[in-house]
């Protein structure tokens, strides 16, 4: 070993012709003296060839000839509308250009849930108020809400209607003597 | 005179199918090989590059003419095929004809895809070596082997640097060569 380990990435740069012009000089001359380098060029080379002479070897016994009739049917073919749509969608509106909605609707969505927090009130006049009240009727109960926008407090009642059992009461009692 | 790449693309997207039949008959070969390097099985391969083309022929209308068509096309035809890949190493037992079969079948020769090659233990030991490759690994060195292409349009194929480009070169030669040490 002559310790030519480390020019092994620059033959393989200067045999794929990255090099610039006067590395590509260095590295001939040197390679011209030095057999190490020289068996590693030669090693390259093999490996390419013989790699580029299988492939190739495959590539001409296909017949290409039902190749495009292939993809001319497919082409022809006819699709469903929703992907035409799809398809006509992805061209109007291609992912470089589109990727930054995603986040930027997902930080919008969390900006007005959230405004509520900071803003009380925001979404419409009746809501600036200083409280509102809101009854419920459950199961005979009512029940009502008092909430403070100021303090953030809300205040449950649990009522019953003594009208409506006022009411009842009337309908079930006795209206007399039955004779 | 022979129209160049971007006039057939020009053709193409103003509805001209005869432009894009050009396109294919002058890419359909190298394509193929392209895929055939990483993927190792004929049928699979030709598949693979038929839809390339019908992509291609979907997507050409978008085509802006930004990068040259044969980087377009291959980039298209090489994440084809490494889904592909993936594809069959999930699922182990789809694989039909592979080319290690076809070099096994002796009396099959005029079907041997590497029957010009006069050492046939050294093709079995490639496809092998080639095998062993991750899809990334194989793709450079099939873009370098096939169509000379240079580390930026590599890169610009496989989406990344041609610093990147030059690393996974050298580690697919490297890999490669070890394997090879006996045959080269």
């Amino acid at each position: 070993m002559n310790g030519c380990e480390d020019k092994i990435p620059s033959i393989e740069r200067w045999l794929d012709g990255e090099l610039s012009g006067a590395e590509n000089d260095s590295l001939r001359s040197h390679v011209a003296v030095c057999a190490e380098c020289s068996e590693a060029q030669r090693r390259l080379e093999k490996l390419q060839s013989t790699l580029k002479a299988a492939l190739l070897s495959e590539a001409q016994r296909v017949d290409f000839a039902p190749f495009w009739r292939a993809v001319q049917l497919r082409v022809n073919e006819k699709r469903p509308w929703y992907q035409e749509a799809l398809d006509s969608m992805r061209r109007a509106l291609p992912a470089p250009r589109v990727a930054w909605v995603v986040p930027a609707v997902i930080v919008l969505l969390l900006a007005v849930v959230s405004l509520e927090s900071y803003l009380p009130g925001w979404r419409g006049a009746g809501r600036n108020a200083f409280a509102t009240v809101e009854s419920i009727d459950a199961y005979g109960r009512n029940v009502a809400l008092l909430r403070e926008y100021d303090t953030k407090t809300t205040v449950i009642w649990l009522y019953q209607d003594q009208e409506g059992e006022n009411e009842a009461a009337e309908e079930t009692a006795p209206s007399g003597p039955a004779f | 005179m022979e129209l160049t790449d971007w006039e057939l693309v020009q053709q193409c997207q103003a509805g001209e199918m005869s432009a894009f039949q050009e396109l294919v008959s002058r890419y359909q070969q190298k394509v193929y090989m392209v895929i055939l390097g990483m993927l190792r099985n004929r049928e699979d391969a030709l598949e693979v590059a038929q839809e390339t083309f019908f992509r291609a022929y979907r997507k050409i209308s978008g085509f802006q003419g930004g990068s040259s068509f044969y980087t377009w096309i291959y980039r298209i035809a090489v994440n084809l095929a490494i889904d592909a890949q993936r594809r069959q190493k999930r699922n182990p037992l789809d694989f039909r004809e592979t080319m290690d079969d076809l070099l096994e079948s002796q009396d099959e020769a005029a079907r041997d895809p590497f029957a010009d090659l006069h050492d046939k233990e050294l093709r079995e030991k490639l496809v092998s070596a080639i095998n062993d490759l991750t899809p990334e690994h194989k793709a450079v060195i099939v873009l370098r082997t096939i169509e000379g292409l240079s580390y930026k349009d590599i890169g610009e194929i496989l989406g990344c640097s041609e610093g990147t480009v030059m690393s996974r070169l050298h580690y697919a030669r490297k890999k490669l060569q070890d394997k090879l040490s006996a045959f080269l």
